[in-house]
């Protein structure tokens, strides 16, 4: 037997085996038949090495979506020698009932175009890959407009994986004013997209109250914890509707210089109330969600916007020119 | 240098290279888990159409017919250990050789353990769930109830409950409309755009594709004042018309860069300093950064024709990004900062001014 076996090759054989038995089969089995494995296992040697290999190669194939089981022998449990692993067939194939028309399989490879780059890039190639084992050819789209989505926080993909595990997560949120991240502990709710920017909902462990937090703030690593409690509900809708609620209510006013940049741009803003106008400037009432987002936004259109309301808008923006023009004097 | 998120140079993305020539949408290398994730989907494709050729498969697949041989000869060598733990013949699976090497047909002669497709990971759905929210959060896009009826159809397939993970309904926005009926149409449009130096020109293009970073929403096109491929804000375009003119270039022609913005070579250097947090943010304006980056501040030099967009850039991100030099420019942020200061002189610290109208 060839020595090096290519990765694909040892996880294909571990999920054809895997299928194939209904009674499943122990890990020492695995490592002594399965290809891939067994020409490297030693009948009564040191097979450590090789555990660890099986033991990462069950993480893959359950990243993929095969649900590998395991099934203890009858009044063995605990005993991990006797613990047996298969696949379910009816948990593993796609239901019979889950087949899908050409033009939905041709929506569909919109929605996965959708993810420009990282993670959600990756898994929707792999979901479309399987969508085509089934055969239905996606032709061009309907539509021949697909707009696609950068998605720059590396928080997402960490947190999506909480959620699904149903696990309680860790970590740094800095708020702003605030001058250092402090560490937060919550169950992780939902991920929700308002307005082009990624939130996360989630319950506070200390406390239990809701928080939505945007994924920009988070610094450093997400860490996993202990499994969450369930926590049932449409917390995606909830945490939609709650961001719109503050976005109707967060109303500022702004004077900009007419033919500028700011007027241009601020007037085309979604909800822009035009609340005056003169030959020097115009007058706009604009909405929003963070104060302080829409203080960097404003700062960077300098003299061109004068911020007149709320006064904590008119000092935050004012606050922000005076570190900019201390960093550049 | 490049177009900042708020505030930034007209449609003045920087100069690309010679247009690069089209790139044929070469599929990325599959890593193992891609690859395993392949194999079991081109099993009971290959079951349920035997005699399929390697080149049909490859381009059902999306791969190059090479991936698809290779895969076929692992496939055909491999099976269950059966009853003697020895992959003995019946126990594996097999095809006709002969049709394989010499006509390119693929007719699998033993079939092993597989019968069906696999189900979908909870991620896998989740990433297809996510991209439907979006497409159905697109003001007047496709159709909304078969949208519900396909993110059903995905939970159901899929092994594990998906996170949820949801995309608010965009607002319907007008030039956003127009733009879109003419990519799909593959119409040349005219548009108003104002610069950040103030200048505002009409100007005709190949409108090629959509794309949105955060809150803001870019079209990329061939711009016929420039001959060059430009990024343009959806909020600079003012007045869009369509025109009865069919696009001169396409997109597999151009070949649209993968950045937003390239590195041009204008004439002008800037020395900036990031905080490692503003590089994934920023990585997109300013050419020449690295995606991500921990730990301390990041330098990097980029070219700009002129600094009113790096002043604007710099202005939003305050404390994230410092211009170090030349002295030009770093004056250039100051006075365009002092000038907003000056606008809230004696009333600095909250006292309102009088609202107009």
């Amino acid at each position: 037997m060839a020595a090096k076996v290519p990765v694909e090759e040892r996880l294909f054989s571990l999920v054809l085996a895997l299928l194939a038995t209904d009674a499943g089969l122990t890990k020492n089995e695995i490592l002594s038949t399965v290809q891939g494995y067994r020409g490297r296992y030693s009948a009564g040697g040191d097979n450590s090495a090789l555990e660890r290999q099986f033991e990462r190669d069950k993480d893959d194939i359950r990243e993929l979506g095969v649900p590998l089981e395991t099934v203890e022998a009858p009044g063995e449990s605990g005993n991990n020698q006797l613990l047996r692993y298969r696949i379910p067939r009816g948990a593993y194939e796609l239901p019979t009932d889950v087949r899908f028309s050409p033009d939905e399989t041709a929506l569909l490879a919109l929605a996965a175009r959708v993810w420009r780059e990282g993670s959600l890039s990756g898994e929707s190639r792999r979901a479309m890959m399987k969508l085509r084992s089934l055969g239905v050819v996606a032709d061009e789209p309907v539509l021949g407009y697909a707009p696609q989505v950068r998605l720059r926080d590396p928080a997402f993909e960490p947190l999506q994986t909480a959620i699904a595990r149903g696990l309680t997560v860790r970590f740094d949120y800095l708020k702003p004013g605030e001058s250092a991240a402090r560490e937060r502990q919550v169950i992780p709710l939902a991920l929700v997209q308002y307005q082009g920017r990624w939130h996360l909902s989630a319950e506070e462990l200390a406390g239990g109250a809701h928080k939505t937090f945007l994924l920009r703030r988070v610094v450093g690593p997400i860490t996993t914890g202990k499994p969450a409690p369930a926590r049932p509900g449409d917390h995606a809708a909830e945490a939609l509707a709650g961001l719109e609620e503050i976005w109707a209510r967060g109303v500022a006013q702004v004077e900009v210089d007419p033919g500028s940049d700011a007027a241009t741009r601020l007037r085309q803003r979604r909800g822009t109330e035009l609340a005056g106008e003169s030959a020097k400037r115009l007058s706009l009432r604009l909405h929003y969600v963070d104060l302080a987002i829409l203080a960097d936004e404003l700062a960077g259109f300098g003299p061109e916007v004068l911020v007149v309301a709320p006064v904590e808008l008119r000092a935050a923006v004012v606050e922000r020119l005076r570190r900019t023009e201390a960093a550049h004097g | 240098m490049a177009e900042p998120t708020s505030g930034a140079p007209g449609g003045r993305a920087p100069r690309t290279r010679p247009a690069k020539p089209s790139r044929p949408t070469a599929p990325p290398p599959l890593q193992a888990r891609d690859k395993l994730a392949f194999l079991l989907s081109l099993v009971p494709w290959l079951m349920d159409r035997d005699g399929a050729t390697v080149d049909e498969a490859a381009a059902h697949f999306g791969v190059t017919p090479d991936a698809i041989r290779e895969a076929v000869e692992l496939i055909a060598v491999s099976g269950i250990p059966g009853d003697h733990a020895a992959y003995q013949h019946g126990d594996l699976f097999d095809i006709d050789w002969e049709a394989f090497e010499e006509h390119g047909r693929i007719v699998l002669t033993n079939l092993v353990a597989i019968d069906d497709s696999p189900r979908f990971s909870a991620r896998e759905a989740a990433a297809l769930i996510a991209g439907l929210q979006y497409l159905s959060a697109l003001p007047e896009n496709a159709d909304r109830a078969a949208i519900a009826s396909l993110m059903a159809k995905l939970s159901r397939g899929s092994s594990g409950a998906p996170a949820p993970v949801a995309v608010a309904e965009q607002s319907t926005d007008a030039t956003l409309a127009v733009i879109r009926e003419a990519v799909e149409r593959g119409l040349q449009v005219e548009l108003g755009y104002l610069n950040s130096r103030g200048e505002y020109e009409r100007r005709r293009v190949d409108p090629l594709r959509v794309e949105s970073l955060d809150v803001d929403w870019y079209l990329r096109g061939w711009c016929h004042l420039r001959q060059a491929v430009r990024t343009f804000r959806l909020d600079r375009i003012s007045d869009p018309v369509i025109t009865d003119q069919p696009i001169e270039h396409r997109l597999g022609e151009v070949g649209l860069p993968e950045r937003l913005f390239e590195p041009s070579d204008e004439d002008l250097e800037v020395e900036l300093e990031l905080a490692p947090a503003a590089v994934p943010l920023l990585a997109d304006y300013l050419p020449g950064l690295p995606a991500t980056a921990s730990g301390a501040p990041v330098r990097t030099t980029v070219r700009v024709s002129h600094y009113h967009g790096l002043k604007r850039l710099v202005g939003a991100n305050p404390g994230m990004l410092e211009v170090l030099g030349p002295p030009e420019a770093r004056a250039a942020v100051h006075d365009w900062a002092t000038a907003a200061l000056a606008r809230y002189d004696g009333h600095a610290d909250g006292a309102a001014a009088d609202p107009l109208g």
